[in-house]
């Protein structure tokens, strides 16, 4: 009896000691700024997203590592043939964080508020396909369907960065359907998020997610303190490494270290093709000449950046859209090969010749050019400083600047008083419907010429009518042929010179268990729900 | 008492004055890095430059301000989206926590070690705390806030030690040359104590002087704490004022000038006017 009573004490206490360990487990890592929003339309820098991917629940969820759309909110979803009408069947008994119950209605607000032309919501703008307004129809409780003016491909992947609103709580954004809420936020210093006691979703044994009970978000703006932190097992992931401080920690600890492959972000070069940019017009000709670009594309040797700069982090890039990208990269491209005696071959045809070491153009001009990029980025300093060397091989001289992003944008976006840039891009979708904004020649983010009334190069115009096509399709298979051949043209005219596609670096805490680093943002922690902490808790 | 009012009042006006004039001209000014985010609309990006646009000219721009300001509203900030008071109310305490403790513990630190070397004459004490406040005065404030992040010592600890060899030189100067006038020669020859020499002989000649230091102390305490708040990520004014910068907030850095400016002056009049009042009282 007695024997029986112990044992049954033991169990008790080990079970207790057990729940105490599981209970209160708190997730930490750092923002890298303060965010700016908390609505979830609002969202613009990283620090708003990943508050809004934590709480948010939305209709659809891109799964980040098989890169398929997977219900969420939404238990199925329909387009319809002509591309302009969505319909989604809802999840029924799902409340929102503060008790609020979830319904067709809130999807209808959060539509309609996000497509507020006076909100400048940038969620938003992604579903604006043409004039008109868009409309909400609550067919029942649970079914809701969503008429847009013009068809938008890839329209249901857009909904993966829509952040359903309550329509009804007196909490507003602050009433949310995803995994956690904001709990607590000290301006400068934290942001806690405690477990959505309402969250619908639960693992196949019916424990109710997420299995991490809080997340804390240090902000943290200095990366050197950041990485001291992880080290010290103050903290438990770095979603995003650049290529030194992932040297650093594997160096210490590399059990904690992830290398992704190479990422969606991608570093280029253009140059200034504005017309009215003030340039003399013999750069200008240099510019606008597709064996120039091809030239200085060919004199730069990726493979070095890559291994130099990004200590063998990156891959030398091709276009647009990065390897990592599997359905849209185009798999018949290759990045550009370092060869300077092409690029000179090039250059001949253009009139251009080398005296006494120094490259000359047809009227004697010797050609040297100003490549400007943001003060503070080692690694793009670092890359001009190589190009610099490269380009020096075949008798061009290049001045690099440095200049702060205020600066930069201004000269990029206001005034063209730039000879050639030096920037990243960081691509957040898969679809090339999010890069409208980029290849039209009529957007102000067409970099190297941008609002222009009219294509003013025939293959500008043939990429305009491609990006349309592409937009208004809906056969997969055709959107693909038509954003292939984008590609194809970007390869050949080159007014981005992709240069590198940088790694997803990240680094995770031996205790994090389920977590397995992608290249989509967020790397880390796109399955948070599914995230659980070991033993080895990370200690304030 | 009203002189010192009406300077402070009159300076702080120009030097935000001065502020808006710099952030208004300086390259950058009116531009949002958003406009570079390609889900926008050519819709949106035109709000955003028409938001951040200078829409009126400078005096007007600061007239209007000014006439708000006394309304009690201080703007928004542009960069981080928020009310600027209620930035200033979370920030504020932070940062007068580093300046009021880094301030106190380097006077008591370059005191203790300066009094000693005057009134005793203490050649190896002399000679040590010249050594670590020439040491002190060599690294830059940000290696020293690196140093204390590695470390894992207490950041605000960094101001204490800006602020340390300053006081420690200046007094230790003042306090030696008092020390050596004939009168309190003449007291320590009588056979007064170390003690009774210092305060009744040393300190009222070298106190006014001291008050004078302690203003400028407050300044190079408030200069101190922009970078050790941005290296060792404190959420305080300095750190916010970096923000500003960079991100040419008009509104937040206006605010912050002034503040800054109200504190300074404030601290050194303070100091003037008890020099003085302690100059008088000795006379």
């Amino acid at each position: 009896m007695s024997k029986r009573w112990f044992a049954s004490l033991f169990v008790m206490v080990l079970t207790l000691g057990s729940a105490t360990a599981q209970s209160g487990t708190e997730l930490r890592f750092c923002l890298w700024s303060e965010p700016k929003t908390f609505n979830p339309l609002l969202v613009q820098d990283d620090s708003s997203e990943t508050v809004r991917y934590l709480t948010g629940g939305v209709l659809v969820r891109l799964n980040r590592q098989t890169q398929q759309l997977e219900p969420e909110l939404a238990t199925a979803w329909k387009t319809s043939r002509d591309g302009r009408t969505i319909t989604f069947a809802l999840r029924q008994n799902v409340k929102f964080s503060d008790g609020t119950a979830f319904s067709a209605e809130d999807v209808a607000h959060t539509i309609q508020q996000m497509m507020d032309p006076n909100l400048h919501s940038p969620t938003g703008d992604s579903f604006r396909s043409g004039e008109g307004k868009v409309e909400t129809k609550v067919l029942w409780a649970d079914k809701i369907a969503i008429l847009f003016p013009a068809p938008i491909a890839g329209l249901d992947k857009l909904f993966d960065q829509v952040a359903i609103m309550s329509a009804k709580s007196p909490k507003k954004e602050r009433a949310v359907l995803g995994p956690y809420y904001v709990a607590e936020y000290k301006a400068g210093s934290h942001l806690n998020l405690e477990r959505n006691p309402n969250y619908w979703k639960h693992d196949s044994s019916g424990h109710q997610l997420p299995y991490i009970d809080s997340v804390r978000l240090d902000i943290q703006q200095n990366r050197d303190i950041e990485i001291l932190r992880l080290l010290r097992g103050e903290i438990h992931l770095v979603n995003s490494l650049n290529a030194e401080y992932f040297d650093k920690v594997i160096a210490e600890k590399p059990a904690l270290v992830h290398d992704a492959g190479p990422s969606m972000d991608s570093e280029q070069i253009w140059f200034n093709q504005v017309a009215s940019a003030p340039l003399p017009a013999y750069k200008k000709a240099w510019f606008g000449s597709t064996n120039f670009r091809r030239a200085i594309s060919e004199s730069i040797n990726r493979e070095d950046l890559s291994r130099v700069v990004f200590r063998g982090h990156a891959r030398p890039a091709t276009g647009p859209v990065s390897p990592g990208n599997q359905f849209w990269f185009n798999t018949r491209l290759q990045p550009h090969p370092f060869d300077q005696k092409a690029a000179m071959k090039r250059l001949e045809q253009d009139g251009f010749r080398v005296q006494n070491g120094a490259l000359r153009d047809k009227d004697g001009n010797a050609v040297e050019f100003s490549v400007v990029t943001n003060a503070g980025n080692r690694y793009r300093e670092r890359m001009a400083t190589m190009i610099q060397q490269d380009l020096a091989g075949i008798g061009i001289k290049l001045h690099v600047v440095t200049l702060d992003f205020p600066s930069l944008i201004e000269r990029i976006a206001r005034t063209f008083n730039y000879e050639a840039c030096l920037l990243g891009a960081v691509n957040i979708g898969l679809d090339p419907s999010e890069q409208m904004n980029i290849w039209l020649s009529s957007a102000e983010n067409h970099q190297w010429n941008p609002g222009q009334k009219a294509p003013e190069t025939a293959w500008e115009a043939e990429i305009d009518r491609l990006m349309r096509a592409q937009a208004s399709e809906l056969n997969e298979k055709k959107r693909k042929e038509y954003f292939d051949r984008v590609q194809e043209i970007a390869w050949e005219q080159e007014p981005f010179i992709y240069l590198v596609n940088r790694n997803a670096l990240s680094a995770i805490s031996t205790s994090v268990q389920n977590a397995h680093p992608v290249v989509l943002r967020p790397q880390v922690f796109w399955n948070i729900d599914r995230l659980s902490l070991g033993s080895e808790v990370a200690q304030k | 008492m009203a002189k010192h009012v009406a300077i402070i009042l009159v300076t702080v006006l120009l030097g935000g004055l001065l502020g808006a004039t710099l952030i208004r001209f300086a390259p950058g000014y009116g531009v949002d890095e958003q406009e570079l985010d390609a889900r926008l609309s050519a819709g949106s990006i035109e709000a955003l430059r028409r938001a951040s646009a200078p829409d009126e000219n400078l005096f007007l721009f600061y007239g209007h301000y000014l006439k708000r300001m006394v309304h009690g509203d201080l703007g928004t900030s542009r960069t981080l989206q928020r009310p600027i008071a209620q930035l200033l109310r979370e920030r504020l305490p932070d940062t007068m926590k580093s300046v009021g403790l880094g301030a106190l513990l380097g006077w008591a630190l370059g005191l203790a070690l300066a009094i000693p070397v005057a009134m005793s004459r203490a050649w190896l004490v002399d000679a040590l705390a010249s050594v670590m406040a020439g040491i002190l005065l060599c690294i830059p404030v940000a290696v020293l806030a690196l140093l204390f992040v590695l470390t894992r010592a207490p950041a605000r600890l960094v101001i204490a030690l800006i602020v340390f060899p300053k006081v420690f030189r200046y007094a230790r100067n003042l306090l030696v040359r008092s020390a050596a006038l004939p009168h309190v020669l003449t007291a320590r020859a009588k056979g007064l104590s170390h003690a009774g020499v210092f305060v009744w002989h040393v300190l009222p000649l070298a106190g006014a002087q001291l008050l004078a230091l302690a203003g400028v102390s407050v300044s190079l305490a408030f200069g101190a704490s922009i970078p050790v708040e941005v290296v060792c990520d404190l959420p305080g004014i300095g750190q916010l004022a970096w923000k500003a910068a960079l991100g040419r907030d008009l509104y937040l850095l206006i605010n912050l000038t002034m503040m800054v400016a109200v504190v300074t002056l404030a601290a050194n009049s303070a100091s003037d006017l008890l020099g003085g009042a302690f100059g008088r009282s000795e006379a």
